[in-house]
């Protein structure tokens, strides 16, 4: 063994620690602190993340400010509406079953199931038809569409800017004398980014840590790993892509067909994430099924045929091909499927509700 | 495209610090005019839903206009010695640069000041119409992409109207619409929005519409320290309407990508050289 030039090790010591205190906490490139709440880490075993943090980094000034806008109703037309009216923690940040869609103002119902938050800063695109190409172009849909907040952001940011408190959180989280539209959809926009479930039994067991998943879990596990995921594919259990799962036979809602205006398009939905999805009742673009069990049920027997169904429902005489599983393996899948549910994160008092 | 003293004074100190180079020529200024017209005729903005008729398209329709604007970017300006002039983009909450909003009913938008343009000759133009990805997918963005202060966005399918043309016509098929809230439609309008920018997502069924304009001077322009140079653009909103051969019974509302798609592909027609200006007198002629 080569003797050791403790000289030349202890000066390498000394030299290591004063380049890390000049570089300490000195700007873009450094990596966050392990135990800062506020800094944006992706867990190892997710995708790249796709949001532009380099025009946006989270900060905790803006996330907490997002946080408050997330949480006032003041952003919608008659102050009876805010995000968190159809995106509640406890819920995974979807909507109550009782709202099986959207209620906006003055109680009108939308047409589309309210989605989860979570892990949005890995999505290539937003909302069931994938329309949005961008986290921070989100909010203006929910705040601007007559039937949800009804108000435009040009009186959003005028009423924000009438607000003492509000002007004085936007200059701190953006040095800003003046709020306009842009920081309001960043500061939403890292409240949003710090929504990172990754912490289910799941995530424990692709980890290694924790107890393990049970038999049945496992079991479930293979079965939808052969059956699903094909297309609820990796570890948010998306692929990202638009599919018609033979839903209907008459399409009531275009879907992705009225983005892109094709009809080999008509009635195709994103394939959603299934994070939390035990907590996300009911399911599907328009809340058609009120439970796992059903969604199963459907997948085994009741896909209906059209122009668009995926190929993957479809026999090779292009008749609807069901999923071949028993009622045993479907409540096996279930059983997998709630080992997705992250208590961590619907708990987390990060993202909780505070008056401040 | 402010011009930053800061950035100036930080080069001359370099140019001092490194003064045994040769001296280059300064970079100078370089200005587009946008004259926009309806054929011959200049552009009168009338009130919505006004029932005065200015103009008459080849196939004897007869409409007036209320809105004319869209946006450029991605400006680049060629000489025949190698000149070459690209501007920079930069999109960001705080403003946005390299892309232009030009709207008839506001003239001091009608021209677009390039700066920093290396001295040189210069003989073409080329730019895009719209705002395309480069700046689409980098988020909420300040100036004239600010959807609360007069960026025309499109929310359910995130991107910025390219080109919009709203007015009345005499034939047009638009009923009267009371949507509720104090919003209506007047009977008799037409509005074309243009945009779609989107064929980036791995869906061949994407409409791009995003358009490039390429020009040529006829002549040679001249940019560099104490040179005003200047090109006047004509911008004909009727050639859009003509080549594309709209019915404004049937045809009278237009916004999305994929029904814009006729529209889009003749909006570089719009564009003409009419002069260029090695100096400015005044501007606009």
């Amino acid at each position: 063994m080569k003797a050791i030039n403790w000289r030349k090790a202890a000066t390498s010591v000394i030299l290591a620690g004063v380049v890390s205190l000049l570089f300490h906490r000195c700007g873009p490139g450094e990596q966050p602190e392990p135990d800062d709440p506020y800094a944006f880490q992706a867990p190892d075993h997710f995708p790249a993340p796709t949001y532009t943090f380099r025009n946006n980094p989270v900060s905790e000034e803006g996330f907490l400010l997002g946080k408050a806008l997330f949480y006032d109703a003041s952003l919608s037309r008659d102050g009876s509406i805010s995000c968190n009216s159809c995106h509640q923690q406890a819920l995974a940040f979807a909507d109550n079953p009782a709202h099986p869609t959207s209620i906006g103002v003055d109680n009108q119902r939308g047409s589309r199931n309210a989605p989860a938050l979570a892990n949005l800063a890995f999505y290539p695109e937003f909302f069931w038809d994938g329309g949005v190409n961008h986290l921070d172009f989100v909010p203006i849909n929910a705040i601007e569409s007559p039937i949800e907040m009804d108000e435009s952001l040009a009186e959003v940011v005028a009423r924000l800017n009438a607000n003492a408190r509000y002007r004085d959180r936007f200059r701190e989280a953006f040095g800003i004398e003046t709020i306009t539209a842009p920081y309001l959809l960043q500061a939403l926009s890292q409240f949003m980014l710090l929504m990172v479930s990754d912490q289910s039994p799941y995530d424990d067991y692709l980890r290694g840590e924790g107890e393990g998943l049970t038999e049945l879990e496992l079991q479930g596990m293979a079965l939808f790993e052969d059956h699903c995921g094909g297309c609820h594919a990796g570890p948010l259990q998306t692929d990202f892509s638009y599919r018609n799962n033979g839903l209907d036979s008459v399409m009531l809602d275009l879907g992705r067909g009225r983005i892109t205006e094709h009809p080999a398009d008509e009635g195709k939905f994103r394939v959603p994430s299934l994070r939390n999805v035990a907590l996300t009742a009911p399911y599907m673009h328009n809340a058609r099924f009120a439970t796992l069990e059903a969604v199963l049920q459907h997948y085994a027997s009741g896909i209906r045929p059209s122009a668009t169904l995926d190929p993957e429902f479809l026999s090779p005489e292009g008749a609807p091909k069901p999923m071949a599983l028993t009622a045993a393996e479907q409540q096996a899948i279930v059983a997998f499927l709630h080992t997705l549910t992250d208590r961590d994160f619907t708990t987390n008092p990060l993202f909780r509700h505070e008056n401040d | 495209m402010k011009f930053h003293f800061g950035m100036a004074a930080l080069l001359g100190v370099a140019s001092l610090v490194a003064c045994d180079v040769e001296e280059t020529p300064q970079a100078g200024t370089f200005r587009l005019y946008f004259d926009n017209r309806v054929g011959e005729d200049e552009v009168t903005l009338r009130e919505a839903g006004s029932q005065e008729y200015d103009y008459t398209t080849a196939d004897g329709q007869q409409f007036n206009l209320s809105t004319f604007r869209y946006y450029l970017g991605k400006v680049i300006l060629t000489g025949p010695d190698g000149a070459y002039f690209e501007d920079e983009i930069k999109v960001s909450a705080e403003g946005t640069e390299g892309y232009y909003l030009v709207n008839e009913a506001d003239p001091s938008t009608h021209t677009i000041l390039l700066e920093d343009v290396p001295a040189g000759n210069y003989n073409a133009v080329q730019f895009i119409i719209g705002v395309d990805e480069s700046a689409v997918t980098e988020g909420a963005a300040g100036g004239i992409l600010d959807p609360a202060a007069g960026a025309w966005f499109w929310n359910w399918n995130s991107g910025y109207i390219a080109f919009g043309l709203e007015g009345n016509a005499l034939n047009s098929g638009q009923e009267y619409v009371d949507w509720g809230g104090g919003i209506t439609t007047p009977a008799g309008t037409i509005s074309y929005h243009i945009g779609g920018w989107k064929d980036v997502a791995e869906n061949e069924n994407f409409v791009n519409n995003i358009q490039t304009v390429s020009l040529d001077f006829g002549t040679t322009v001249a940019a560099g320290d104490d040179l005003t140079p200047m090109v006047h653009m004509v911008v004909d909103a009727l050639k859009v309407l003509n080549n594309t051969q709209v019915n404004f019974e049937t045809t009278y509302v237009v916004h999305s990508p994929r029904a814009g798609k006729p529209f889009a592909d003749n909006l570089p027609a719009m564009f003409t050289i009419q002069h260029v200006h090695q100096s400015t007198g005044s501007e606009g002629h």
